[in-house]
């Protein structure tokens, strides 16, 4: 493969402090999965084998191509994505270093949770609604052939009633919880240390582990 | 533990009618003493009180003895009263100490048992001028010990131990390694000065006292952090290296053991010695596996005789705990290996009851055993056991102190850089500062043959200081040092189904991002497993083999328990019969009418309600059950109120509302 020919914008990416021998490879990793085009379409994550099993793929591949998550200013769903937006993705998934501060890891740890926030969120509209949590759920468990659907929609419902009460606290009757944003959202994970589960040692690619 | 050798008896007052079984016992109190000194010149079965005439030896046949309108038999309930008083003693010690409820949280259990111990070998030992029995090592390894590692093993959180398997081997093996020899090196630097009169004391002896001392204690660990609740992953580390370690140990021991008394040490024992170390651990954890497979399978076919599921469970472990130690290997790593392995599919195949039996019965026996067990240090340490010398013991303490936090600091320096969440100073405090030592070191100390070592009562009396003031110094003040440090505690919030929801979906998305990269990470392997046991031994070992989701079950299960209270509570009377409990006994629930099911959820989700917590919390001498039992009263109460709210509005108990009222909060 020679000298990898990293694009110069990556620079840029430096600040999102990702080492330039994890952008190496990486960008081998891109090549990899573009065929060594320059950019990557859905279709190229068909040929990851191991992805096949995973239920919620399709979401996965999704927060690939969702601009929200390439900082872009717009909306919607891009059609392909060059090296440089795979590395914004993948900034996501790095871990927390030792000299960060209080300020440096809350604003490392929203950005993580809006990550997986607009995973739920498929209608880009800022909120989770009942409709989407069930979408979830019905994925999460579909590789699952002897579950009734019914099952997947009455636990997405006790879910959605867990997060109002943690939200919203008591509801009366009548009270219509319309569902959850992103502060609802961070407030339920509260108790869990996203920062130090949510990464990926990308440092140790390793190459056998190719598509066909 | 059979593996150290067979004890030489220690010196204990026995009489000698009696069998030797558990001669520690023999001295229990004063008035057992006495008692056994008026039966001791009678015929067993004959003690006769007041004004029976004995048998005369001579037998003439004309002087009878009269019929005993009452008799004193001691002898004949020995052992088994002894054992009860002692048990009981433990117990009723335990309930004392809760009755002043500020207690056990600034002095941990252990402290004030070894105390209770301690006043209990001073009265026998005023009592009976004589040096109570030690702890008979027998006893400790093989029935005291098994029930603790037991029930810690069962309940391990094995993800998290899994994750955080390199770093808790490199602390077992390489960090007693280390401690082991550094020990015994420097301590020989100090028994070569003069001034101190320990030079008798040998190389070879020095490394053998060093291995034993080096190993941190499960027993007293477990004692000690169960109170302070500091974060899983500082938990796992130290507690898995406790357990860990046994199999470095019991080589270590051996070998040194081994090494004074041959005359001859070739480079090919060394060879053997880390050979053996290997078969020692691995050995151990395949039978451990192994047995786990056949237990896991024997439950299988247990669903018509519920009743005897949970002796299984309990004869399996302690099978492969007893047969790890007749071929030497690690006793503690065969069975904590059992009870990890037996976890997963056991508690698919048992009842319900038959799960909480389980849980109930190894805390249970965990807790009696580790109160016997302080209790017992405390009385053996009182008595004649003793050589004080000032250089050594002092000197041993320091070097344990020193030798700790040095390995941990340096090895963490090494592990961090393949760890994915490095190891901050705090943790590394905490790790060293809970190195605790306790029971094992002691009955290891006891086991040390008295021909090779002259200078046995040296070691035994170092032991003891340096295992009090772990567990009394260190015990005490490692509380608020995490207090002051800041150290994580572990938040022992319930899981609700949307965290396990989100858990689950957080998992995924790390494989698939994994996947993307093309990184063999722990998820990987993970899955791998998975997809392993879900072919093969889920269908083996499981006899309703349906792969359930862990979020499924955990819903289902809670769907049956609030339909078991509600019909209980009377509330519906119009829940379908078929959820009863005798249906629920054989695990099954007859298939409900589509419009009742709805109803069922639709009452269900309209109110709050949390998951049974299915992993422990940290604490072994309460189960989580009391949290759920609270919960569950709290949901019936709401429950109540709130269908008495819709009463009111209808003058009927109508479903038609509440599903209205959640329809139109969603849409």
């Amino acid at each position: 493969m020679g000298v990898p020919r990293v694009p110069a914008p990556v620079t840029s990416l430096l600040a999102l402090a990702v080492t330039s021998e994890q952008i190496e490879h990486l960008h081998r990793r891109f090549k990899q999965l573009s065929q060594d085009q320059l950019t990557i379409r859905k279709e190229n994550f068909d040929s990851i084998p191991d992805l096949e099993f995973n239920p919620i793929r399709g979401k996965i591949v999704h927060a690939f191509f969702d601009k929200r998550n390439l900082r872009q200013e717009s909306d919607g769903l891009a059609d392909e994505i060059n090296f440089e937006d795979f590395l914004t993705i993948m900034s996501y998934f790095r871990p927390i270093e030792m000299n960060m501060d209080e300020e440096q890891l809350d604003r490392f740890r929203k950005e993580k949770l809006k990550f997986l926030f607009h995973m739920y969120d498929s209608d880009h509209d800022g909120k989770i609604t009942l409709q989407e949590y069930r979408n979830v759920v019905e994925e999460l468990l579909s590789g699952n052939p002897h579950l009734e659907k019914e099952s997947a929609r009455s636990i997405a419902d006790g879910a959605m009633m867990e997060a109002a009460s943690i939200c919203v606290g008591q509801m009366g009757p009548d009270q219509v919880y319309e569902g959850i944003t992103f502060e609802d959202f961070l407030k339920m994970w509260q108790g869990i240390d996203i920062e130090t589960k949510m990464h990926v040692r990308f440092l140790n690619v390793d190459t056998i582990a190719h598509c066909y | 533990m059979g593996s150290r050798g067979r004890p030489p008896r220690p010196a204990a007052p026995r009489p000698p009618a009696l069998p030797a079984l558990l001669p520690v016992l023999a001295a229990l109190a004063a008035g057992a003493a006495e008692a056994r000194a008026t039966s001791e010149g009678q015929l067993p079965g004959a003690a006769a009180m007041g004004t029976g005439t004995p048998p005369s030896p001579s037998g003439t046949a004309f002087e009878e003895t009269r019929l005993h309108v009452f008799t004193l038999d001691y002898p004949h309930v020995q052992i088994p009263f002894e054992i009860t008083l002692w048990i009981l003693l433990a117990s009723l010690a335990k309930i004392g100490f809760h009755l002043y409820h500020k207690l056990p949280s600034i002095v941990p259990e252990s402290c004030l048992l070894i105390l209770v111990g301690l006043l209990l070998g001073g009265i026998i030992f005023g009592a009976e001028e004589k040096s109570p029995p030690v702890m008979n090592s027998d006893v400790f390894f093989l029935y005291l010990l098994p029930p603790i590692v037991l029930d810690a093993g069962y309940f391990m959180p094995t993800r998290l131990f899994f994750e955080n398997f390199g770093t808790i081997f490199w602390y077992a093996v390489v960090g007693t390694l280390w401690n082991a020899i550094g020990i015994g090196i420097s301590l020989y630097g100090i028994c070569q000065i003069s001034a101190f009169g320990l030079t008798d004391i040998t190389l070879l002896q020095n490394l053998l006292f060093g291995s034993l001392i080096s190993a941190v204690d499960p027993v007293a660990v477990l004692a000690v952090f169960e109170n302070i609740h500091v974060n899983e992953q500082l938990y796992i580390l130290v507690f898995g290296e406790s357990l860990l370690n046994d199999a470095i140990t019991v080589v270590l021991y051996n070998l040194f053991k081994s090494f004074c008394q041959m005359r001859t040490i070739k480079v090919i024992d060394i060879f053997a010695g880390i050979a053996n170390f290997f078969i020692v651990g691995i050995g151990g954890v395949l039978i451990g596996i192994l047995l786990g497979f056949v237990a896991a399978f024997t439950t299988r076919f247990t669903h018509k005789i519920r009743v005897i599921e949970p002796l299984f469970v309990f004869l399996y472990s302690y099978l492969s705990y007893i047969t790890a130690e007749m071929f030497h290997l690690s006793g503690i790593m065969a069975i904590t290996a059992c009870a990890m392995t037996m976890n997963k599919y056991v508690e698919e195949n048992v009842s319900q009851k038959s799960y909480t039996t389980i849980k109930y019965f190894m805390k249970m026996l965990s807790s009696v055993s580790e109160t016997l067990i302080f209790i017992f240090m405390g009385v053996s340490t009182v008595g004649k056991n003793h050589e004080w010398n000032w250089a050594f013991v002092s000197f041993t303490l320091l070097f344990c102190l020193i030798w700790r936090a040095l390995g941990v600091f340096v090895l963490t320096q090494i592990i961090n850089v393949f760890r994915t969440i490095p190891l901050t100073f705090k943790d590394q405090f905490i790790i060293a500062y809970g190195g605790l030592r306790g029971a094992i070191c002691f009955s290891l100390v006891f086991l040390l043959p008295p021909a090779v070592f002259p200078r046995k009562k040296l070691f035994i009396t170092a032991v003891i200081v340096v295992i009090f003031f772990t567990v009394f110094i260190q015990g005490i003040t490692i509380r608020p040092l995490v207090e002051f440090l800041d150290v994580k505690r572990s938040n022992k919030k319930q899981p609700a189904v949307s965290e396990e929801i989100y858990n689950r979906f957080f998992d995924h998305v790390k494989t698939g991002i994994e996947d993307v990269c093309g990184h063999w990470g722990h998820n990987f392997w993970r899955d791998k497993f998975k997809k392993f046991d879900n072919k093969y031994l889920r269908r083996l070992l499981i006899r309703e083999n349906q792969p359930k989701s862990s979020i499924v079950s955990l819903y289902k299960k809670l769907e049956i328990k609030h339909a078991i209270e509600m019909a209980e509570s009377g509330m519906i009377s119009k829940v379908p019969s078929s959820v009863s409990l005798s249906d629920y006994h054989e695990g099954k629930i007859k298939p409900l009418s589509p419009t009742e099911m709805e109803n069922m959820r639709e009452i269900l989700t309209k109110n709050l309600y949390q998951i049974r917590h299915r992993t422990m919390s940290y604490n072994r001498h309460s189960l989580a059950a009391d949290a759920g039992e609270k919960q569950a009263k709290e949901i019936l109460i709401r429950r109540r109120h709130s269908l008495r709210e819709s009463l009111r509005k209808t003058n009927s108990l109508s479903r038609e509302r509440p599903v209205l009222a959640v329809s139109a909060a969603f849409c």
